[in-house]
């Protein structure tokens, strides 16, 4: 029994540290300076310093070859903007929509959940490619609105497929009693039908948010320097004559606290969310 | 500012006081050196504006591609200057290098008017150019109506200017008669040594004349030094590994892209000279080379030298020099060499790369573009770009010749000079020009980091590119 | 729709003809945004779809024109694009089949709640939901063979030099281990979800008859877990198959062709090479592989959730 217990123990520290000692790491080297980072052997005893959240926060790189502009503030607000419009969008489209397949049975509605759902997992290069030609022809590359549109890829089926789930749960009864008292079908909708369903909306809605914030290979190809998020900001953290370690520690540690932060709030619907309902937790 | 320095400015520009003079002076007056620079180059800008009208378009906007480069840095100091003296509304990307060329790529392919003049790479134009993208310079060049009388293009390097020009058709040479002009050079690199002299002098070593003495100094140095290895070269699965020192040294072995034949590009990759440099090549970086090779940029090459993390590189000349003059560890250790690979040749054959700007085909403000361009190649701003920011190497004549520009070299990058006179007769493009220059060097890149990783032998590798690279020309349509 | 007691007798009657043209149209009413987002995805992807029977060059305009299967057939005969194949297949069957164990193995540790394990299944959120973009320039730094801690670690052990993703021969190793890193969370909230909500009964009656441990794990435990074993394998394979994020943040597909799998041979093709045409038919062929995978996904993963719904 206790070498049993033993060995589990053991085990349990070994998964925490895996999965845990990364994010540790990086916020450590948040917050060193370059030179601390770079000595060999790495040492955890060093004096931290503020200096490369500060410089991320106002906007200046000092490096070796002079003082250059980084934009990772604007980065965190695009992630922002993009993430956020893109769920808001999602929930306008989808909480109908997902009520509609939820209640009626009607074979375009089964086709077109379908098709959403399996674009889900489509390649989004495929999608993406002939994307970029377009837009560049009508003039949405790199902004807001096209990027925002694109996301619907990724946050639409999620809202639709969870918020259905919901709505499947919530009795008819309950909307018919209150149709019988003489409301209009909108307002059993808003009065009745979304309050019962929001705890699903709002799973729907955070990890649609976290989904959209991660994503990088939309905001790769569809934009450029005006809306790019921290994805992919991330990865333009090198000078000529110097690449500044601590820095680009820090912007990774910006770019993930949000999620991270949200993933707490979304522990209980997470399972569902993720099996896109299949499972309930 | 006042009117006592302005006038003290103009006397300097003017030729009526020389250089110490001025510093002198506006020392006196008050003024810190940062702002002397920022004065000069303002006055400058104004003398230029009296024999041309700069402010033909004034009012309009233009916006500019750039790469993450000290050259950009040199650049956006006097933008305010540019602005101030044409009127136009000047807003700019930046992207790091490896994601640059991409952007110009898909910027420039999809005919967008997004960007109106970027930076490129004269080899860049050589896909860009035949492709319709790019404005043909030379209808501004000749105009007089476009360009000042003071601009000079005959002071710009004539073997840097041809080189930005070709005529399109795989066999001919650059800068032949058809050739048109799809870049301005901007600033250029030679491939050289720059070494750390401390350390060689602790391994008791002179700079290497060859390669197989280098690879053997180099494995010397790193192991008498501890904790730094010999010698820096980039790896990273791009075109930008082959065009430094790789093709430096196979040009000086006697290997090429291509050969000619009857105007037809036949690939070369696989002859016996191209073979037995890029065994030694491949030796020399597993013998001496950074440990992770294949994701080396030029930005990790010269930040390891610059942090005395390595002995040496060989790669272009202004990366030592931009660990000599910015403020890192090994600022005033590094010394220069000019180096030719092969043991039997003398004379080294530096492949050259350029960086110019162009002017984006679909730009709706091309007049506008073109008043940058030359501002930016103008022979002030070259001139204070070399002499105060970090523009080397200058593409005018004018600038090498600058008493203040030689001094400065003298004074605090000893020996580059040198490596630049001995280096400069035989620097050239020793590519062929042709469209599939990215495809071509970027699988020549992934060949040799498979030959690195001893997953496939060098003769082999070779052979397997060669082929490789006729399919490739066959199916585009540009081979026999 | 039920009309059930709670109308009762006193309730007024329903406008009956209003109610029924309702019912009619308001469902595609309400669904109609969605069917143009629908649409939306299907323009692009028809599109695609055409310029892979294209030769398109982007750089060489003029030789535009249609040649139907010309690029797929030069695909096929192309070793580098079965090299391709091998690679994401091999990637696919790495990261799924280790997820699965490392996921399955967490899972039955975390079973029993004790604050340690609560604790844990908090924690173990967290790398899921990094951006696996980001994680994968976290694990770049770590690996790093000058500063990286990991690489400092792993030099301690005996392995002096350790190359991660420098190297072929370890470089997929280093990112499979970033997408275990990233995904095996996943895993495990599925499965310790399907886990819990198995009966208890036939586990305790197991125990009551002193069944081995072996046999309760293999002939109870995994054929009742084997609905979510399967949505999960399947959820991650799909993802697997057109990797993207991890590889071109750790290597762009690099060292040499190493780490060239679909999405990143397609990104090559197009944005470096230009050549659309060769670059939509690598994505269609990946297209038809996932569809074909995710029709057998969404059969078992809407049985599970009948299944879910009736046990709810």
């Amino acid at each position: 029994m206790n070498g049993k217990s033993v060995l589990r123990a053991v085990a349990l520290t070994l998964i925490g540290l895996f999965f845990l000692f990364p994010l540790f790491w990086v916020v450590l080297m948040s917050f060193m300076t370059n030179a601390d980072i770079l000595r060999n052997p790495p040492s955890p005893f060093f004096s931290p310093t503020f200096h490369n959240y500060v410089a991320l926060v106002s906007g200046q790189l000092v490096t070796t070859v002079g003082t250059q502009k980084i934009d990772y503030m604007l980065n965190l607000f695009n992630s922002t903007v993009l993430s956020a419009f893109s769920v808001i969008l999602s929930l306008i489209l989808g909480v109908p929509a997902a009520y509609a397949f939820a209640r009626y049975k009607f074979r375009l509605g089964e086709d077109m959940a379908f098709t959403l759902l399996s674009f889900r997992f489509a390649p989004p290069l495929l999608v993406l490619l002939p994307l970029l030609l377009y837009f560049q022809s009508i003039g949405l590359y790199d902004t807001y609105i096209g990027l925002i549109w694109v996301y619907q890829l990724i946050t639409l089926p999620l809202v639709l497929w969870i918020v259905r789930g919901y709505f499947e749960d919530v009795s008819e009864d309950i909307e018919l009693a209150y149709r019988l008292d003489g409301h209009s079908w909108l307002s059993t909708f808003f009065r009745i039908s979304i309050p019962l369903a929001r705890p699903g909306i709002a799973a729907a809605a955070l990890l649609s948010f976290i989904f959209a914030w991660n994503n990088f290979i939309f905001a790769l190809i569809l934009g450029s320097s005006s809306v790019q998020p921290v994805t992919v900001g991330a990865l333009a953290f090198v000078t000529a004559s110097g690449i500044e370690y601590g820095q680009i520690a820090a912007a990774l540690v910006f770019s993930i606290v949000p999620t991270l932060v949200l993933a707490m709030f979304t522990q209980r619907y997470l399972v569902e969310g993720l099996s896109l309902g299949a499972i309930k937790g | 500012m006042t009117d006592k320095t302005t006038g003290l400015f103009s006397d300097y520009i003017a030729g009526r006081i020389s250089r110490r003079e001025l510093m002198t002076r506006a020392g006196k007056l008050g003024l810190g050196a940062a702002a002397i620079g920022t004065m000069l180059g303002g006055a400058q800008t104004r003398a230029m504006a009296a024999n041309f009208d700069w402010q033909k378009e004034k009012g309009k906007a233009i916006k500019l591609l750039l790469n993450k480069h000290p050259y950009t840095n040199s650049l956006l100091m006097q933008i305010e200057n540019f602005k101030a003296l044409t009127g136009l509304a000047v807003t700019w990307d930046i992207f790091p290098e490896d994601v640059y060329f991409d952007k110009v790529t898909t910027a420039l392919s999809s005919k967008s008017t997004g960007y109106d003049a970027f930076m490129t790479g004269a080899y860049q134009t050589w896909q860009y150019g035949p492709a319709g993208w790019l404005v043909d310079l030379n209808e501004f060049i000749k105009d007089p109506a476009a360009t000042s009388p003071d601009w000079n293009v005959g002071d710009i390097l004539p073997g840097l200017l041809h080189s930005d020009a070709w005529s399109g058709v795989p066999g001919e040479p650059l800068g032949g008669p058809n050739a048109k002009q799809w870049a301005l050079p901007w600033g250029f690199e030679l491939n050289s040594i720059a070494y750390n002299k401390r350390m060689f002098d602790q391994a008791k070593i002179e700079p290497p004349k060859n390669l197989p003495d280098l690879i053997e100094k180099a494995v010397k140095v790193q192991t008498d030094v501890k904790g730094i290895y010999g010698v820096g070269v980039r790896g990273s699965r791009s075109w930008a590994t082959i065009h430094p020192g790789y093709l430096s040294g196979l040009t000086s072995y006697g290997g090429a892209d291509f050969t000619v034949e009857n105007g037809k590009l036949k690939s070369a990759v696989n002859s016996p000279q191209c073979k037995a440099f890029t065994k030694l090549w491949v030796d020399m970086i597993q013998k001496a080379g950074p440990k992770n090779w294949t994701n080396y940029t030029w930005y990790e090459v010269g930040s390891d030298l610059g942090a005395g993390t390595s002995a040496m590189i060989f790669d272009a000349d202004i990366l030592g020099f931009f660990q000599q003059s910015g403020d890192t560890k090994e600022k005033g250790n590094i010394g220069f060499e000019g180096f030719a690979a092969n043991p039997d040749k003398k004379e080294p054959t530096p492949n050259v790369w350029i960086w110019s700007l162009a002017i984006n085909a679909a730009s709706n403000n091309k007049s506008a573009a073109w008043l940058f361009l030359q501002w930016a190649a103008a022979t002030q701003q070259c001139l204070f770009a070399a002499t105060k920011a970090d523009l080397v190497d200058p593409v005018r004549q004018s600038v090498w010749d600058d008493k203040g520009f030689q001094t400065r070299l003298n004074d605090k990058f000893a020996g580059y000079l040198e490596q630049y006179k001995a280096s400069a007769p035989g620097s050239k493009i020793y590519f062929t020009p042709q469209p599939l220059f990215f495809n071509l060097t970027t699988d020549w890149a992934a060949s040799l980091q498979k030959m690195y990783a001893k997953e496939v032998g060098v003769d082999e590798g070779l052979d397997q590119l060669a082929e490789n690279v006729m399919k490739q020309l066959t199916d585009a349509g540009i081979a026999q | 729709m039920s009309t059930s007691g709670v109308a009762g007798v006193n309730a007024r009657p329903v406008p009956r003809r209003h109610g029924a043209r309702m019912a009619g149209v308001l469902p595609y009413l309400l669904s109609m945004p969605a069917l143009l987002a629908c649409v939306g995805i299907l323009i692009p992807f028809i599109n695609a779809v055409y310029y892979s029977l294209q030769r398109y060059n982007l750089a060489f305009p003029t030789t535009r024109k249609f040649i139907w299967f010309g690029n797929y057939v030069s695909l096929l005969s192309d070793a580098g694009f079965w090299h391709t194949i091998l690679v994401s297949m091999t990637y696919t069957i790495l990261t799924v089949g280790l997820e699965l164990l490392l996921g399955l193995g967490i899972a039955m540790l975390l079973w029993r709640r004790t604050l340690v394990t609560n604790l844990l299944s908090v924690a173990l959120i967290l790398p899921l939901m990094v951006a696996p973009a980001i994680a994968s320039l976290m694990w770049k730094l770590m690996t790093n063979a000058n500063f990286g801690i990991l690489s400092y670690f792993v030099s301690l052990l005996g392995f002096h030099d350790f190359k991660w993703a420098s190297a072929p021969q370890t470089a997929m190793f280093t990112v499979v281990l970033v997408d275990m890193w990233v995904y095996t969370p996943f895993i495990t909230i599925l499965l310790l979800a399907g886990l819990r909500g198995l009966p208890r009964q036939p586990f305790e009656a197991a125990e009551l008859d002193g069944v081995p441990a072996t046999f309760v794990f293999f002939r109870i435990m995994l054929p009742m877990l084997f609905p979510y074993i399967l949505t999960a394998g399947l959820f991650r394979m799909l993802d697997s198959i057109q990797q993207f994020d991890i590889i071109y943040a750790m290597t762009q597909g690099g060292p040499g062709d190493t780490l060239m799998v679909f999405q990143i041979q397609a990104y090559t093709q197009a944005f470096i090479f230009t050549n659309i045409g060769r670059a939509s038919a690598i994505l269609v062929i990946l297209w038809a592989i996932t569809y074909a995978l995710s029709n057998v996904f969404v059969k078992n993963w809407l049985r599970l959730r009948e299944r879910a719904r009736g046990r709810a």
